[in-house]
């Protein structure tokens, strides 16, 4: 079998004791007849290229001089085509500078699309909020109504009943407009505590002139504690006792409603008028009746008319009452995330977790967003870099 | 005549060592400089044929040092390689600016410096030597500059290249083959 040699990697090759002639000889540490040739070559070569011009060394130097004594380069001398190096860098920031800031966005992006997400997200395992109190069914738009003129007889005989109050600041006022008012909040205090901020909301509605309505407390050893309590309110105070509300535990959720009940309270007043209108008539035909037939028949007709009086007025009252009181449910529900428990170790343990979650998530996002941005931009550099060194090789090419 | 120097490399390992970081600092950068500037301007005027563009280019190249010169690496090659690896890439920039901008005029002047001190037997020699390398191939031609003008040894060579050091040692080689038998004439004998 003939064996056909091959050269193995670090063989001596066909050209290497030319290259280790020439390269001893440009060092000097040979002084062969073809060394002495190499040296000889090497000098007419190097002597074809005429040395510096005195007044360019002069200014290279001394520019140079002043790059060493402290002053950065800041201009490039007789800049050919393009501008000078120095000012093209003084036009862009650095590259790590860029860097920094796009990292630092990429963070800053997924930082917030994490806390946003976290923020609007369904509250994991806790109770949900209490459903906004509407009363008579879905809240009603107010009717357009140009003027609100009560009849003035009436006005004069229904005085009794009380002028209702006006919207809450949070609901849109309309003047000369009669509107119930209605609220729900949910509190969330600590689960050992909801009973002592049941009592503290009942203290509050008596103390602001109304009173609770109903109320029921449930309290577990384990599990959700909750109460929940109607109160009725002064509508002119409702804004202030859901503010005093707010103040005796955390709110979870609050709404407010509000319906118009200006024509309900402008027909019970109308129909007090009437009444009182046809009583006062009656009295009038009773004092000018001559039989005894005439009399009974009035008498009659007069108990009727103050039947009626009353029922208007017992209207009128109960559509006052619905304008000048507000309605609010209450509903607390312990919470276990409240900070009313104080600081605990399993409480500092559990926040320290929460913290390194929300960091690893923020890390995440940012890494995957990063990293195909970094895999890109390493690839681009990477094209430009061969495209550079392709171009530049071309352009030696050429003859 | 840029007198050639007999061991550039042990004196750039000098002026890198007394650099504190292992950088280009005051005194070391100015001796590099000393120790440099002809053979760059050497080099990028026998590559480009125009003063004016060497100068430029030669500027160009040590203040892209002075920047770059926190990022200096040792072990990836000397200040001098480092400095002849800007200096190329540089001039090859100008050459790509020459080919989009054709009718700026170049003036060749790396014919008109004065002979007439040296003997008429090394004008010839000189002579002899310019017409070969003018019939070399740009890349072989610009190899052997290179080589003899920044007088780097093969590895560093290389790295200015962008090369592997076996690539490098090849067409030096080549290079130098083609040089010598376009000079090799019956008058010749003398050469390598």
């Amino acid at each position: 079998m003939r064996i056909i040699p091959f050269p193995a990697r670090g063989e001596a090759r066909r050209e290497d004791p030319m290259m280790e002639e020439l390269e001893a000889a440009l060092r000097g540490e040979s002084r062969t007849a073809q060394s002495e040739a190499w040296v000889a070559l090497r000098s007419d070569v190097r002597a074809l290229a005429p040395p510096m011009a005195p007044d360019f060394e002069r200014s290279l130097r001394s520019r140079i001089d002043q790059w060493t004594a402290g002053s950065p380069p800041s201009t490039s001398p007789r800049p050919v085509h393009s501008a000078p190096e120095s000012a093209r860098r003084r036009r862009q920031p650095s590259r790590r500078l860029r860097a920094a800031a796009a990292a630092a966005g990429v963070c800053a992006v997924a930082a917030g699309a994490v806390i946003a997400a976290e923020n609007t997200g369904t509250p994991r395992g806790g109770p949900v909020a209490a459903p906004a109190v509407v009363r008579a069914g879905t809240p009603a738009t107010p009717t357009p109504k140009a003027t609100n003129t009560p009849d003035t007889g009436a006005a004069g005989t229904a005085g009794e009943a009380a002028q209702p109050a006006t919207s809450p600041a949070s609901a849109p006022a309309t003047p000369g407009r009669v509107q119930e008012l209605a609220a729900s909040i949910t509190l969330a205090p600590a689960p050992a505590d909801v009973q002592a901020t049941a009592d503290r909301v009942a203290r509050l509605a008596v103390s602001d002139g109304g009173f609770v309505q109903s109320s029921q407390v449930q309290q577990q050893r384990e599990g959700t504690s909750e109460a929940t309590l109607q109160l009725s309110l002064p509508s002119a105070r409702l804004s202030a006792a859901l503010a005093s509300l707010g103040q005796i535990a955390p709110v979870r959720a609050q709404s407010q409603s509000l319906q118009d009940i200006t024509s309900a309270y402008d027909g019970a007043r109308r129909t007090l008028a009437d009444a009182v209108a046809e009583r006062a008539a009656l009295l009038r035909a009773l004092a000018g009746a001559s039989t005894q037939g005439q009399i009974e028949s009035l008498r009659r007709q007069l108990s009727l008319a103050a039947g009626a009086i009353a029922r208007a007025r017992s209207a009128l009252a109960a559509v006052s009452g619905r304008a000048t009181t507000a309605t609010v449910e209450v509903t607390v529900q312990g919470d276990a995330r409240s900070g009313a428990e104080g600081l605990t170790l399993h409480r500092g343990l559990h926040d320290a977790g929460h913290v390194l979650t929300v960091a690893a998530v923020v890390l995440l996002v940012a890494l995957a967003v990063l990293v195909p941005l970094a895999l890109l931009a390493g690839a681009l550099l990477l094209g430009a870099r061969g495209w550079r060194r392709y171009a530049r090789e071309r352009a030696l090419a050429r003859p | 005549v840029s007198t050639p120097a007999s061991s550039p490399h042990n004196r750039s390992r000098s002026h890198a060592e007394a650099s504190p970081r292992g950088g280009l600092e005051g005194a070391a950068f100015e001796a590099l400089f000393r120790g440099c500037a002809a053979d760059i301007h050497g080099y990028v005027l026998s590559l480009l044929g125009d003063r004016s563009s060497a100068e430029d280019v030669t500027a160009l190249a040590f203040e892209r040092l002075y920047r770059s010169r926190s990022r200096l690496n040792h072990a990836r090659g000397t200040p001098r390689a480092w400095l002849f690896a800007i200096a190329r890439n540089a001039a090859l920039d100008e050459l790509r600016r020459r080919r989009r901008h054709p009718q700026r005029a170049v003036d060749a002047d790396t014919s008109d410096h004065t002979v007439s001190d040296d003997a008429l037997e090394h004008a010839e020699r000189r002579e002899t030597v310019r017409a070969a390398l003018a019939t070399l191939p740009p890349r072989e031609r610009e190899l052997v500059l290179l080589k003899f003008h920044g007088q780097l040894s093969n590895g560093e060579l290389a790295r200015v290249l962008g090369v592997s050091e076996s690539n490098a040692s090849t067409r030096v080689h080549r290079a130098l083959t083609r040089l010598r038998e376009n000079c090799s004439d019956p008058g010749r004998s003398e050469m390598p």
